[in-house]
């Protein structure tokens, strides 16, 4: 990008001068409306309607329990195996890909009125958020069917789910603020999904994976918050310590290279949207 | 209208001058003692044509290659405006189409920020710009306004209190629970100028003059305009219309290709505004 020789120009009003975190937080009500209309209209004129949150990744479990449990036998559960990990998979996944579209979708929005940009894809990430604690039930209903049975470990779920969702809400934003110039992001961003869902363990164990592409393996950031989110449910032990602390640190890390980054450009996002 | 604010300069503090060319003031933005509403300063709004039209990855890479060779593609849609407006003014802005008013408002709304320049707001501002912004048309008409209502910064509490008069402003009460898709063109016209107007602003920014509904409602639109006016509400007003900004408007600025040509009071700038347009356009 080009340096901008114009000095910036300042703009101060009641809604503006409060910083980006501050505004966001006075449009809470936006925030919680988004939220709504997300829900509401995601799955309109459908018979079964928000039920489709919880059946979509039910669905997903059974083909890949259909396809893949005789294969992967030596994974006991191996249902509840898949599921934990979709559920984790499909809040980032659905989350990021939601959000980086968000603020052009929101154009006509964004061209018209006021708004603090950031909360289209913070709104993204909140439905997932949702969403996912809907599909707890029949989460629980199938720790119960597969007989693994729950413990006290699972009072550690919030730690992995707050670092997927910053995780999430970085990589929203901060290819959401590329897509805005650059609208092939979107389509890149959906093809590198898909390989990188092949590539984290998520219907196969880590452990057929060969030894030289446990590197690779490693560096892949999902692995570790996914294995944080099954160790509660699936194993029932607490997250091993330095998967949920990494996790934690590059999750927070992401957000705040996000954020960074999204409101170092968003003045520039009414051009372009 | 109270305190005899009827037409006329109300306050020639600062730039009251029918200035053909606007001067850069060095002077501190606020009098003391008296704060304007709206403090614009210096603003301009630039655009960097080669920059702003780049779509795509493979228009990015051609355009590296071939390099820019000195393009100078800036386009400046306002540039060096200035100008105050005090509390319980009525503001005009006039100009030709793409003039650049429009965006002059956005800026004042902060949907554009300034490039160089600044805009300071004291208080809150009710942009009546595009009535109905962000109107999901599956949703229904109660669901809207609650989407609409806090996109324009309500709360819930502010929402629910309102929301009865907002229904029967509209006169939408047997409609309030279908989806907007369903709602004729001036049903969701209504509608939206009934949440953005059912506020206490500290300051009005209105486009133009809307053609909301029915004669009836028209009426009711006028009625509560004349509500603000008499409560004393700053308003900016942009229109083409010369007669009803000459009849409502205390002062009034006037755009010509993004630039201020005449500020001051309304007769001198729509003099102005009339001798420039026939100078600039014999037809």
């Amino acid at each position: 990008m080009a340096t901008n020789p114009v000095r910036s120009g300042m703009y101060l009003a009641d809604h503006s001068s409060t910083g980006p975190l501050r505004t966001i937080l006075r449009y809470r009500e936006l925030l919680r409306q988004l939220v709504i209309r997300e829900i509401k209209l995601r799955y309109k004129r459908s018979a079964l309607g928000f039920a489709w949150t919880v059946l979509n990744p039910l669905l997903a479990m059974i083909i890949f329990t259909m396809v893949f449990s005789k294969i992967f036998s030596g994974q006991p559960h191996y249902p509840l195996y898949v599921f934990t990990a979709l559920l984790g998979w499909n809040l980032f996944s659905l989350g990021t890909s939601r959000g980086l579209d968000s603020v052009v979708l929101n154009g006509p929005i964004i061209r018209k009125v006021f708004v603090p940009k950031a909360i289209f894809p913070v709104a993204a990430i909140v439905s997932q958020i949702v969403n996912f604690v809907f599909t707890l039930v029949p989460l629980f209903l199938l720790m119960i069917a597969t007989g693994a049975g729950f413990s006290l470990s699972l009072l550690w779920l919030p730690v992995p789910l707050l670092s997927l969702t910053c995780f999430a809400l970085g990589i929203a934003l901060l290819l959401g603020t590329f897509n805005v110039f650059f609208r092939d992001v979107k389509y890149f961003y959906e093809a590198g999904l898909l390989a990188w869902f092949y590539a984290t363990p998520i219907f196969y164990p880590a452990e057929i994976i060969p030894s030289k592409f446990k590197l690779l393996l490693h560096l892949n950031p999902m692995y570790g918050l996914l294995e944080s989110l099954r160790a509660p449910i699936y194993q029932g032990t607490a997250p091993a310590a330095v998967a949920l602390i990494s996790g934690l640190a590059l999750s927070l890390a992401t957000l705040a290279v996000g954020w960074i980054v999204f409101h170092r450009f968003e003045s520039r996002f009414i051009h372009y949207v | 209208m109270s305190e005899g604010r009827v037409r006329g300069p109300v306050s020639q503090l600062v730039q009251a001058s029918g200035a053909v060319e606007v001067p850069q003031t060095s002077a501190p933005v606020f009098p003391r003692g008296r704060l304007p509403v709206l403090a614009v300063e210096d603003l301009s709004i630039r655009l960097l044509l080669h920059r702003e039209r780049t779509r795509s990855i493979r228009e990015y890479v051609i355009r590296m290659v071939k390099g820019r060779k000195g393009e100078r593609d800036e386009f400046w849609p306002l540039r060096a405006i200035s100008f105050t407006v005090h509390s319980g003014e009525i503001f005009g802005v006039i100009g030709a189409n793409g003039a650049g008013k429009s965006t002059l408002l956005k800026v004042i709304a902060g949907i554009i920020p300034p490039s160089v320049g600044s805009v300071v707001v004291r208080g809150r501002i009710a942009p009546l710009i595009e009535l109905g912004a962000g109107f999901d048309p599956y949703l229904t008409g109660r669901e809207n306004i609650f989407l609409y209502g806090s996109l324009l910064g309500f709360s819930q509490k502010e929402l629910e209190r309102r929301f009865a008069r907002i229904v029967e402003f509209a006169e939408l009460e047997e409609f309030i629970d279908v989806p907007l898709m369903n709602y004729s063109v001036g049903m969701s016209a209504r509608l939206g100028f009934a949440i953005a107007t059912d506020v206490e602003p500290d300051l009005l920014l209105i486009d133009e003059l809307f053609s909301v509904g029915d004669a009836a409602f028209k009426e009711k639109c006028e009625a509560r305009m004349e509500t603000f006016k008499a409560k004393g509400v700053t308003i900016l007003l942009v229109s083409h219309d010369l007669k009803l900004i000459q009849d409502t408007c205390h002062r009034a600025l006037c755009l010509h290709h993004g630039q201020a040509i005449a500020i001051g009071p309304t007769d001198k700038v729509v003099a102005e505004y009339n001798k420039f347009s026939t100078l600039s356009s014999p037809s």
